[in-house]
């Protein structure tokens, strides 16, 4: 037990700022895509976690797709979003994403046994993260009210700021 | 061996982080907490005393899990501490006191991985195996042990995995470093081939995947392996996945081998078949499942339990209902539990369902100004003929459909109907099938860009059960940090019970803390299609989340 405290305590003084780790998760079409390719356009992005049975993560993800093409005049950046429904809701999850006409906007993955989840700490949706061109995340936030999404155009226009 | 293995597995983790910690990494960890303060409440027919877990005079509860994850580069290492004090009314009894529940260290190469330690995965669908967590329902059923995969360019895919699973906090003392290990092994293999990539058809992706899957649980008791039942249960599946332009279409053929249904009786060959078509395209989103199960019981331990109620964490499979998982709350008075095929007389199920998606687009007749999203779902199915010859009949069948629609900036409106057909005798030995009609009405006006309201009306009317109820929710949000609401679910038809609750939650970027006072009903906690039944309580909540 104290040389497990020890290590913990060694970990977290050692700790940089969270990134994008590699997981290997689905891609629309149903093939494995490694989620460190996110990092490879190397611009800004919005990384949203949502469950079809999530009212919260709809809301969220619909705010955001109405707002986007006004933020996209500002800022340059991309939103993906990361279902976590189980393969008994994955087929719908593409379905529903498709029904909203995210697909045309968004970036989709499907994490159907919750690697990318786990591995992002993340133990409820919505969660949401900011990540900067370098792939650090500079923000990030759980559950959702309307009017929460302005935080993360804020965020985004916060990490191109520094940038320059 | 648990020790053994629990050693390695430690001294490696230690010396391999230590040394990766010189270096620059990151440390990612999570925080949970949930604690309940119950209250004695008559109308409800809830006695805190009643929870032996709770002890003579105990009105508190609580939940706890910290996980934290270490990162560098191709490197990860990483721990879970789950902590019950005692664990929350309708949970699962097996989960005592705090253990450390996952430890691993992995190691990711472009091709290749490999991991030592606790993990999780799933071989196709899961029917044949799954191990995954669901705090919801108490569930963790992590494997312990070794797992490598490697990828040939896109060309296939193999993973091998060797493991004990755990189940629950292990023993009654709750060791620490029990893992809460069984006594049980698996061993496993999956293999995807791509036959799109290797023969460069660009239009097309089609795919052949394959996996198999031994359990090794040792007999104790001679009057098993008379009757045929062994250590060994070998498993497989073989899947194909197509895809064209929008359309897919995916099949599954598992057999589970020798499933117990009865200990007095010879093992039953379980097996199940999985269709999905559908098409996703030009703002339509169409998906069609059928499923069959015969006697897919596919227990985590099958022996050492005998005799005893079996826990919903004992499972190492993903069997789940295949149908809308409701979210409003008189849509989920009667949700459906699926007939995996556990007894004599109830050998397993049959049917299927159709979900279609829509969005009239933005500028459209229909679509209006701001674009109007409907979707339907019809689902059915039935219990398959049991071994004693008892009929097939109706399980469950339901008819939802939905409607959203943006009316201006600051209102937007969403109306659901459900019609709900469910077998009460098939269930817990009622005595009929009922019929519920649900209308939900879920309104959202924005006073301001950061302060809005959010009101939901509900009606159940049935001839059946409880008969009518109704319920209401209010909401105020007040962005970034603030939310409060009220809610009351009222059973006018029968038992004249308000089940009533309210609470106020607060986020902060990595942080959220909510508080609450409720009323909650008996019934199912459903969660990834799993249910678990929770008894009545009352009392109030306080839940803490926080990641770093």
């Amino acid at each position: 037990m104290k040389r497990l405290i020890l290590c913990l305590a060694i970990l977290i003084s050692a700790a940089a700022a969270a990134q994008v780790p590699s997981v290997t998760v689905e891609d629309s079409k149903g093939e494995s895509f490694n989620t460190k390719e996110l990092l490879k356009e190397g611009t800004p992005m919005i990384i949203s976690f949502w469950s079809t049975s999530c009212k919260p993560c709809i809301r969220e993800l619909d705010a955001v797709y109405d707002a986007l093409p006004d933020w996209l005049e500002e800022a340059d950046f991309r939103v993906v979003a990361v279902s976590t429904d189980d393969s008994r809701l994955l087929a719908k999850a593409k379905s529903f994403a498709e029904g909203r006409g995210w697909g045309e906007e968004y970036t989709l993955l499907f994490d159907k046994n919750q690697d990318f989840m786990r591995a992002m700490n993340v133990s409820v949706v919505p969660h949401v993260f900011v990540v900067d061109a370098n792939g650090k995340i500079v923000y990030s936030h759980t559950s959702y009210v309307p009017g929460n999404e302005l935080e993360l155009f804020e965020a985004i226009k916060k990490s191109q700021k520094k940038k320059k | 061996m648990k020790k053994t293995v629990i050693t390695t597995i430690a001294a490696m983790a230690f010396s391999c982080v230590m040394t990766m910690a010189q270096e620059k990494g990151y440390v990612s960890a999570s925080l949970e907490s949930t604690n309940h303060f119950y209250v004695e409440d008559e109308a409800n027919n809830f006695i805190p005393a009643n929870q032996p877990q709770l002890g003579e005079d105990g009105i508190y509860a609580s939940n706890n899990y910290l996980k934290v994850d270490y990162y560098n580069g191709r490197f990860s290492a990483g721990t879970q501490i789950e902590g019950y004090f005692p664990y929350l009314v309708g949970y699962p009894t097996n989960l005592k006191k705090m253990t450390l529940s996952n430890l691993y260290v992995n190691w990711r190469d472009d091709s290749y991985s490999v991991t030592v330690g606790s993990f999780y995965d799933q071989f196709g669908s899961g029917l044949l195996f799954r191990s995954w967590e669901d705090r919801t329902l108490g569930l963790n059923n992590a494997i312990v042990g070794a797992r490598a995969t490697y990828n040939f360019k896109d060309y296939v895919a193999v993973k091998v995995l060797w493991g004990i699973p755990r189940l629950g906090t292990g023993n009654d003392n709750g060791e620490f470093f029990g893992f809460g290990l069984t006594k049980v092994n698996v061993a496993g293999a999956d293999l995807s081939i791509s036959l799109s990539d290797i023969f460069s058809m660009n239009a097309v992706s089609l795919a052949l995947e394959g996996s198999v899957l031994n359990k090794h649980e040792a007999i104790s008791d001679d009057y098993l392996v008379e009757r045929g039942y062994s250590p060994n249960i070998l498993g497989w599946s073989g899947r194909v996945n197509f895809g064209y332009d929008g359309f897919f279409a995916k099949g599954e053929y598992v057999d589970a081998g020798k499933q117990m249904v009865n200990p007095f009786n010879p093992p039953a060959d379980g097996n199940a078949q999985l269709i999905e078509l559908g098409y996703n395209g030009r703002g339509l989103g169409v998906t069609m499942t059928g499923r069959r199960m015969k006697h897919m019981t596919q227990r985590l331990t099958t022996y050492s339990m005998l005799g005893t109620d079996n826990p919903v964490n004992n499972i190492l499979s993903y069997r789940p209902a295949m149908s809308t998982q409701y979210t409003y709350m008189l849509t989920t008075l009667n949700p459906y539990s699926p007939e995996v095929g556990d007894k004599i007389n109830k050998s397993g199920e049959i049917g299927g369902q159709i979900d279609a998606f829509y969005n009239f687009r933005r500028g459209t007749k229909i679509g209006g100004k701001r674009g109007m999203k409907i979707h339907a779902n019809f689902a059915t199915y039935y219990s398959l003929k049991g071994a004693d010859d008892t009929p097939s009949e109706l399980l469950f069948r339901d008819f939802s459909v939905d409607i959203e629609k943006q009316w201006t900036k600051k209102f937007k409106s969403t109306l659901l109907y459900s019609m709900q057909n469910y077998n009460k005798r098939h269930e817990n030995n009622g005595v009929y099938i009922g019929l519920s009609h649900i209308v939900v009405a879920d309104l959202l006006y924005k006073f301001t860009p950061k302060f809005s309201t959010r009101m939901e009306l509900q009606y159940l009317a049935s001839k059946d059960d409880q008969k009518d109820w109704m319920a209401g929710l209010i909401e105020v949000n007040f962005a970034p940090h603030w939310s409060v609401f009220v809610s009351d679910m009222y059973n006018h038809g029968d038992s004249k019970v308000h089940y009533y609750n309210g609470g106020v939650s607060f986020a902060m970027n990595h942080l959220r803390v909510a508080a609450g006072y409720g009323r909650y009903r008996a019934g199912f906690i459903c969660s990834g299609g799993v249910c678990r039944e929770i008894p009545a309580y009352t009392g109030a909540n306080l839940t803490l989340t926080a990641s770093f």
